[in-house]
């Protein structure tokens, strides 16, 4: 089949600078909007994700297998979990065992805000650090027992809707009527401890007036000796006193992801939505660019051209457009997109624009220089050549 | 005496309008020789149109028989046709066709890109094609920066770049002034004597119909009459 030059198509974009923008600025909003829709289920699902660790175990109360912080379990389970269950992991004599108290409370930061926010406090002992790798403490020092500090995550700004500085080292934050100030400032990049709050086990429970830890997280060991999700479940079962039950940290985490299926369900349906009013609108603009072409077209056709390689220029015209639009909007994408955090019920999140939503961002602008060529393509080209060189 | 090179034989061609059957070519037979400049006159919606655009191939008949050159045009494919097209047909229009966004010399050149040729040979032919015409010094301009005179001649050109034996031109004229329509007269005139291109041109204008061998006259579909006018 012989082709049209492509600098035809080129030059045919240029017949219409408003609808060239319109094309390129229609198909960059929608590409932008799938990226910013794939960024944001990427985000959210890997922040579960990564909140658990396929190796560590957590221990809660039973009953309360569907939420951490509902669960109440004797502040004993620790020690007892280390001197009954062997080969959980330790190193230089540090065991990987960490109790924790997880709770929802509201939280005043900045100054202006009255109301507090209700953010992910934690209660913990240095032994986190160990059971939860992905955590790193990148400014300021650990908490001090005792002396009201705590620790902040990156993204808890987002949570509690004030700017960065106000959750600085040196700043504090109310809990309650009472002052914290924030020693330290701790990462674990794309999981959702970056919005948490961390602060000694002890102050917590003080401060909430309780007496049980939410769960127990505990690093399964290495090698022949290790101790097994299995041991860890018979130990939860031969101790039926404590009322405790087991599962792996990432089985918990999934299990949370799964509960948000809906929320990513609906954020797709409508990029979807949203995205087909845009290939409607491009569609219009196709429709009316190719209407004003028949004659012309017919004439093409009328020199031997065939259908073919008209529509190939259709598409190609098409396609430039979007592409052009497409680009612009990746870029927007890993310039300002990426890592802009969101805040949900559980904690924040950053957009995750990473190499597949890209991808799949290229792919949707190149099926908006398809879908929107090939109608109105079809529709000029159904005509006999004879009527459509007598088309005005 | 020259072979025939166009044979029409019952030609018919019928538009089916919901019950009704529209007929504007209706048991046509004629014969063009080779090197013929024939002109078909006839009152508007008489099928001058209609019978050229069946000669050019760009649309099929519904009865009788059409051979050119010893090909029957009814029973090529849709691409056979195409290509046919593009080797035997040059077609001139009324409102000349160019593609605006392309210069001159790309509008001469487009129908060449549908031939196996080098980009030396494109331009060689291109340049002979323009300077036949008389638009050379024009070859960088686009159609919007041309008078309609010279439009029709870098149309022309556009005609016949490819060599086709056969031209067709539907009120190639009728959009021009006098002077303009009489350059294009001209130059259709020489291709007819000089190149013996066989030219079949529509017009309503006699002293344009004047310039051809010999003269149709279509009436609702049928050959009326046709005379030979003195040649030159
Ligand atoms: N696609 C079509 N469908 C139905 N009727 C058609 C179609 N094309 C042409 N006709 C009819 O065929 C008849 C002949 O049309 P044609 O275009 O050949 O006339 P013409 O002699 O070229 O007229 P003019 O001098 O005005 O250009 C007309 O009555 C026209 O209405
Ligand atoms: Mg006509």
């Amino acid at each position: 089949m012989r082709l049209l030059p492509v600098s035809y198509a080129v030059r045919n974009l240029g017949r219409s600078i408003p609808r060239l923008a319109l094309s390129v600025l229609g198909s960059g909003l929608v590409v932008l909007l799938v990226l910013g829709a794939g960024g944001f289920v990427r985000g959210m699902t890997e922040s579960l994700r990564r909140a658990g660790d396929g190796g560590n175990v957590l221990i809660m109360g039973i009953g309360s297998e569907e939420s951490i912080e509902r669960s109440e379990i004797p502040a004993s389970t620790a020690s007892l979990l280390q001197a009954t269950v062997p080969g959980l992991r330790s190193e230089g004599g540090a065991a990987f065992v960490s109790p924790e108290v997880h709770v929802q409370l509201p939280i005043v930061a900045g100054n202006g805000s009255r109301e507090g926010r209700l953010i992910l406090v934690r209660g913990v002992t240095p032994a986190a650090l160990l059971v939860h790798e992905q955590v790193q403490i990148v400014e300021g020092d650990w908490p001090r027992s005792g002396h009201d500090e705590i620790l902040v995550g990156r993204l808890a700004n987002t949570k509690l809707g004030v700017p960065q500085d106000a959750l600085a080292v040196g700043q504090s934050v109310r809990i309650d009527g009472r002052d914290w100030h924030i020693s330290g400032v701790l990462a674990a990049p794309k999981s959702l401890i970056d919005a948490e709050i961390w602060m000694p086990l002890n102050d917590l429970k003080e401060a909430t007036k309780r007496e049980t830890d939410s769960c127990v997280v505990a690093t399964l060991g290495e090698g022949p000796e290790a101790a097994e999700l299995a041991d860890i479940q018979t130990f939860c079962r031969r101790r039926l006193d404590l009322e405790i039950t087991s599962m792996s940290e990432s089985a918990y985490y999934s299990r949370l992801a799964a509960f948000f299926a809906p929320i990513r369900v609906v954020v797709w349906v409508t990029a979807v939505l949203i995205a087909a009013g845009g290939v409607l609108g491009g569609l219009n603009t196709m429709y009316a660019a190719f209407a004003s072409r028949v004659r012309e077209i017919g004439m093409l056709r009328c020199l031997g051209f065939r259908r073919s390689a008209v529509i190939v220029s259709l598409v190609q015209e098409s396609c430039l457009a979007s592409a052009t639009g497409t680009l612009i909007a990746c870029a927007i994408g890993v310039f300002f997109l990426d890592g802009l955090a969101v805040q949900f019920s559980m904690g924040a999140f950053g957009l995750r624009i990473d190499a597949p939503a890209l991808l799949f961002a290229l792919s949707i602008g190149l099926c908006l220089g398809l879908l929107g060529a090939l109608p109105p393509a079809y529709r000029c080209l159904k005509l006999p050549i004879p009527e459509s060189l007598k088309a005005v | 005496m020259t072979p025939t090179l166009i044979e029409c034989r019952g030609l018919a061609r019928t538009y089916r309008r919901g019950p009704e059957l529209i007929t504007p070519l209706d048991q046509l037979d004629l014969d063009v020789d080779r090197g013929d400049f024939l002109a078909l006159m006839g009152p508007s919606g008489s099928g001058k149109t209609t019978l050229l655009n069946l000669i050019a191939g760009i649309d099929r008949p519904t009865g009788g028989t059409l051979t050119i050159g010893g090909v029957e045009i009814s029973g090529l494919s849709n691409g056979a046709l195409a290509d046919w097209r593009s080797a035997e047909i040059g077609y001139i229009f009324q409102l000349y066709n160019l593609v605006p966004v392309l210069t001159a010399y790309e509008n001469v050149e487009l129908p060449l890109l549908l031939h196996k040729l080098s980009r030396r040979e494109r331009h060689e032919r291109v340049a002979t094609a323009l300077a036949l015409v008389g638009v050379a010094d024009r070859s960088s301009h686009y159609p919007r920066q041309l008078s309609g005179g010279q439009e029709q001649r870098v149309a022309i050109a556009r005609a016949i770049v490819t060599d086709p034996a056969i031209i067709v031109a539907d009120e190639p004229t009728g959009d021009l002034d006098r002077a303009a329509a009489a350059a294009v007269m001209e130059l259709l005139v020489r291709l007819n004597r000089e190149m013996s291109k066989t030219i079949l041109m529509v017009t309503h204008d006699p002293g344009c119909a004047a310039h051809a061998n010999r003269t149709l006259h279509l009436e609702k579909g049928r050959l009326v009459e046709s005379g030979l006018a003195a040649a030159h």
